[in-house]
């Protein structure tokens, strides 16, 4: 299922861009996000912990950024896996549109389960996922109005 | 791990067991009672019912911990035991009334069955099939098709 | 009260069950019990780059983890399909080898990978949790229809396109034939529906090896033990029969799906041997949807046409099955054997051809479940049959009257000899229960209160007795399927009988004894049932395919042939009397027409302490038998169901179902019902709720009770269950088998009514809520154009 949203922030492209490739505002966005580390440029390990239905899950995984188009936008996109819980795995295509001092994000985003995960908590994954990717944005978008971002 | 204690079948019991642990795994596993079985693992199927202070419950989806000081009943309990001791008047019907084929949701269904007849009596309310089926929906039989169930526990409110 | 052969005996084995003491597999712990725990495919496709096990191994309790390169490295042989089913061009089965852990490729989501081996249960699914396997994914195939695709990616390198099998049956020139002089053709595009058989016990394996003998016993939840034992030695390569003990005790349900050996049962033994201790492995629910092969699962074609006389004049059916990730021991025949040759139902019919292609899917395998081909069979036969009457403006009852088979013995163009029946007679039974003369004010009365009901017929055929063992080797069995049978008159006249037949909720405890106080005059009380239990019982191919009545049972019938032969002798003998006037009955063993007598007991006693036997007897009075029928047994079936569907919702209800069958002689009515009510559950839940459903990348969506709906009591009515017996010629008893009819007869007869009532032929299994609804709105909108 793909999932859509567009967020406009009150910051400048330059602004949004750097925010969207810093691994400390991606830890603090991402639902969940125990542990994100850098290994490279575009690369990060993350621990994530999901919650699907009944299963509840720590995911480790990679997290990456592809497509790179500064400041325009790229692709980022994680795959973990939970043990006999499964694996998830998503990518937003993220696209940022300077208007005036403000910056529209636009995201088509699109996620994946499998294992013990999508068995049990099948009914639940698009709901959850798109839950899940609006938090995100909803984060990331409070992180820079500097409302910072919910507990999760 | 905690020290629970006790009273399955009239029997004063202790355990020094994982906090985890499922009611239906000490019944099982401690106590080797494997009158209560498990057919699922998402509280569906009921064939893990017994009664806790009289009210039935699923023990797939209570833990042992949480009951300290209670009061459990299992199919085991149901009767004395020995070569002529009597049976319960639901057990007698499911035989009587072919209420069961593999045996498998058995316990739970005779378990789920005596705790319906005493509420609709204690209620004065009249436990027709439609109100044994509705009652039934927390119980899953695969072989009887709950024709002969639902008469079983029919035969048996009339001898409760 | 009589506790022969047509009595209400109630159940022996009840006691135990109701008071909580049956004794199932896993109620079973041996000392110094440890735990396995699998790793499965959370991919339903890919390749297993490698598997680290390091830090699983390092965790409490872990004993060893264990993977398919060790399991290959030692031997055991791959898992294999026993039926072999040859293509239209003469090529073999293309079958896909399917090793207990997968070593290099995982097929589908749950393949096996590795197995943990723990000191407790939790410990051993905590560990396996840690063993990391590194994936390769591939693209997966989930549906049948999408295997055949030109790209599809490929399952198995010997299997080109993921065919396993092009098959047909039949004459397709005739059926062509036939079809071309029809004057009215009806057409129909079937799906049946995918499903799980769930039995409430869930597999469970406890194998444990004794390194001093060495010698293997594995406790299992099998239908048939004996079987178990073959694959796992002959062709398993666990071990030989004689070190090998395999024990199936109270075995709460089967349905087909406790019939074969799967990975886990080998794994266990294999891992027994190789940590030295005994293995334990339950399966939960979730496990049980993972790995408990399916059912169904065909889309199918048909076209039958009929001449100016409603006459069926040609019947042609192309269906597709999917066979799963792997070929399962009887997948290949269910489909084949078991379906087409069952197309021809109770009708007369010359001109059929049935061409049957099975395709490998990224999915569990799909193999026997409760009618296995015959449901599948009855489905299109009684659909086409109701869509043509509507077609052609015919009372359906009056349509399948004309096309009834009237003679018997009747051969059919597609392999089957029907022994005996009476179809009209069936179905006017049916037709005075359901009340079908007040249906009309029934639906008028339902109009008024705003709901539609509708009516809707099933009469159908199956094939029992599996089956004359020569037939089935001709057709690609890889065994002989008869049975056995030990009759064992103890000293004191008390009976123990020792059968392949294996019950796991059939009752046979009762009926079983059933018959052999019947023949001897005994209390029922002093005969016991030996089954389940391979160094107890010869050998035997234990339950499924409804064969424990026309097949165990007659085995057990020609070992008291033998039994009464040899107490009559020495009766006669004792008595000083000619064989030919002893008699057998109220206990005693007598001459007929005279005071002289022995007791039943004493008979046992002579045999036994043999001082005066006759001479050259040998001592002792027990008798073993093997039978093997000579054709398959038919019992048939008329079903009536009455639904009332609330249009704003496409809710149904069944108000009333009506079966009327001949199973042949009937042992014990009440069982028989039981199985009947049973059988047309699973039918209604077929109909109705019960769907497995997997995503387009191969990941299994119904995997609970929370997804894959089982009937509960409330979804189901109670039934109007009758029966006519038309004896069986080809066993002693004239039973025909009573397990599998329910199952078959009834999905057809539940839609055949909803689209009745609808007035919307076009409605697939399951007709849940929602799709009935559909149903309803495309007819408004087809009326409003
Ligand atoms: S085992 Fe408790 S509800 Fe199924
Ligand atoms: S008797 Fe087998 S599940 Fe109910």
């Amino acid at each position: 299922m793909d999932m859509t949203g567009e967020y406009r922030i009150a910051a400048a492209r330059d602004v949004v861009w750097a925010a969207l490739n810093d691994a400390e505002v991606l830890k603090a966005c991402i639902p969940g996000c125990q542990e994100l580390e850098k290994t490279s440029d575009t690369e990060m390990t993350a621990l994530v912990v999901l919650k699907i239905g009944p299963v509840k899950a720590k995911f480790k995984g990679a997290v990456e950024l592809v497509n790179i188009n500064a400041p325009e936008g790229y692709t980022i996109q994680g795959e973990g896996t939970g043990g006999i819980a499964g694996y998830a795995k998503g990518s937003a295509d993220v696209a940022l549109a300077a208007d005036g001092d403000e910056t529209v994000l636009t995201f088509t985003a699109n996620a994946n389960v499998g294992g013990k995960i999508a068995q049990l908590g099948s009914r639940l994954i698009d709901s959850t996922a798109k839950k899940l990717a609006n938090k995100f944005f909803d984060n990331f978008h409070k992180h820079l109005s500097n409302e910072g971002p919910e507990e999760t | 791990m905690t020290t629970v204690n006790m009273t399955v079948n009239g029997k004063a019991v202790s355990g020094n067991i994982p906090d985890n642990t499922l009611l239906s795994e000490f019944l099982r596993e401690n106590l080797r009672l494997t009158g209560t079985h498990i057919g699922c693992d998402t509280s569906q199927c009921g064939a893990c019912v017994v009664h806790i202070n009289g009210m039935p419950v699923k023990s797939c989806s209570t833990l042992a911990v949480s009951l300290d000081g209670a009061e459990v009943l299992t199919i085991e309990g149901l009767t004395k035991g020995g070569k002529d001791a009597e049976l319960h008047p639901m057990q007698v019907a499911f035989n009587d009334n072919h209420g069961l084929q593999c045996g498998f949701c058995t316990p739970g269904m005779i378990m789920t069955g005596i705790d319906m007849v005493k509420r609709y009596k204690a209620e004065g309310k009249d436990l027709t099939s439609d109100a044994i089926r509705a009652e039934l929906e927390g119980n899953i039989c695969r072989c009887t098709g709950y024709h002969n169930i639902v008469k079983s526990i029919e035969d048996a409110a009339t001898k409760m | 009260m009589s506790t022969g052969i047509g009595a209400r005996v109630k159940r022996k084995e009840d006691k135990r069950f109701t008071t909580g003491k049956g004794k199932y597999t896993d109620d079973i712990r041996n000392d110094n019990q440890a735990y396995a725990a699998f790793v499965r495919s959370t991919h339903a496709h890919a390749n297993i780059k490698g598997i680290d096990a390091s830090a699983a191994l390092a965790m409490d309790g872990v004993i060893e983890v264990l993977d398919g390169h060790q399991l290959t490295g030692d031997g055991i042989g791959n898992i294999i399909c026993g039926w072999a089913v040859t293509s239209k061009d003469g090529s073999p089965m293309n079958m896909g080898a399917w090793s207990a852990l997968a070593t290099s490729k995982a097929r589908y989501v749950g393949d096996a990978i590795a197995v943990v081996i723990a000191e407790t249960q939790a410990q051993a699914r905590i560990a396996a949790e840690a063993v990391v396997v590194d994936y390769e994914e591939l693209p997966a195939i989930a549906h049948v229809m999408k295997a055949m695709a030109e790209d599809a990616p490929n399952i198995h390198e010997n299997a080109p396109g993921n065919l396993i099998y092009d098959w047909e049956l039949g004459d397709e020139a005739l059926a062509d034939a036939g079809l071309a002089s029809a004057t009215h053709i009806t057409t129909l595009d079937l799906t049946n529906n995918r499903l799980s058989p769930n039995p409430m016990e869930p597999r469970v394996a406890i194998a444990t090896y004794d390194d001093a003998e060495e010698h293997y016993t594995l406790h299992t939840t099998s239908q048939n033990p004996h079987v178990a034992r073959l694959l796992l030695s002959a062709f398993y390569q666990v071990a030989p029969e004689n070190k090998l003990r395999v024990i199936a005790p109270d075995v709460g349900g089967g349905f087909g799906a406790k019939i074969y050996v799967y990975p886990e049962e080998i794994t266990c033994l294999w891992a027994s041997m190789r940590t030295n201790r005994s293995i334990k492995w339950t399966s939960d629910r979730s496990e049980a949807f993972l790995t408990d092969a399916h059912g169904r699962d065909h889309v199918t074609t048909a076209k039958m046409g009929f001449d100016d006389n409603h006459k069926i004049v040609g019947f042609k059916v192309d269906t597709v099955a999917n066979l799963g990730a792997y070929m399962s021991l009887f997948s290949s025949s269910v489909p084949t054997y078991l379906y087409a040759t069952l197309l021809s139902g109770q009708y007369n019919i010359q001109n059929l051809h049935c061409n049957v292609r099975t395709y490998y899917t990224n999915t569990v395998p799909v193999d026997a479940y409760r009618g296995a081909g015959r449901p599948e069979a009855t489905y299109v036969m009684e659909r086409m049959m109701e869509t043509a009457a509507r077609e052609l403006d015919m009372d359906p009852a009056e349509l399948r009257r004309i096309n009834f088979i009237q003679t018997f013995p009747h051969q059919t163009p597609m392999l089957m000899a029907y022994d005996a029946g009476d179809f009209p007679k069936i179905l006017e039974m049916a037709q005075d229960a359901a009340d079908i003369a007040g249906f009309a004010a029934r639906k008028t009365e339902a109009a008024g209160r705003g709901k539609l009901r509708g009516i809707g017929y099933s009469t159908f055929i199956e094939a029992c007795g599996l089956a004359p063992s020569q037939a089935a080797g001709s057709l690609g069995a890889g065994v002989g399927l008869w049975e056995s049978a030990e009759v064992r008159v103890n000293p004191v006249g008390s009976i123990e009988i020792l059968t392949g037949s294996h019950s796991h909720g059939q009752g046979h405890e009762t009926t079983f004894a059933q018959i052999v106080a019947d023949r001897f005059d005994i209390p029922i009380e002093s005969v016991s049932i030996v089954h389940g239990d391979t160094d107890k019982v010869q050998f035997g191919m234990g339950t499924y395919g409804s064969r424990s009545a026309p097949v165990g049972m007659s085995a057990v019938v020609k070992a008291m042939d033998k039994v009464e032969a040899k107490v009559k002798k020495i009766a006669a003998h004792t008595l000083e009397a000619a064989e030919e006037d002893i008699v057998i009955e109220g206990g005693q063993v007598k001459v007929a027409g005279t005071d002289k007598a022995m007791g039943w007991h004493e008979v046992g006693l002579a045999a036994y302490i043999a001082h005066n036997l006759p001479e050259g007897m040998e001592p002792g009075l027990k008798e073993t038998a093997f039978f093997d029928p000579v054709n398959f047994s038919f019992p048939s079936g008329a079903f009536i169901c009455e639904v009332e569907v609330d249009p704003d919702t496409g809710v149904t209800e069944i108000i009333k179902f009506t079966a009327a069958d001949d199973f042949g002689t009937i042992i014990n009515p009440m069982i028989v019902e039981g199985q009947v009510h049973g059988g047309v559950t699973q039918g209604i839940g077929q109909a109705l709720l019960e769907q497995v459903v997997y995503d387009d990348d191969g990941q299994l969506l119904t995997g609970s009770y929370m997804d894959y709906t089982m009937p509960r009591a409330a979804d189901i009515p109670f039934f109007d269950v009758s029966h006519h017996e038309t004896p069986s010629p080809n066993n002693p008893l004239g039973v025909k088998g009573c397990g599998e009819a329910g199952a078959i007869g009834s999905p057809p007869a539940v839609i055949n009514a909803i689209t009745d009532a609808i007035g919307n032929n076009n409605l697939a299994m399951p007709a849940t809520p929602q799709a009935v609804w559909r149903a309803i709105q495309a007819t408004k909108s087809v009326a409003a154009e």
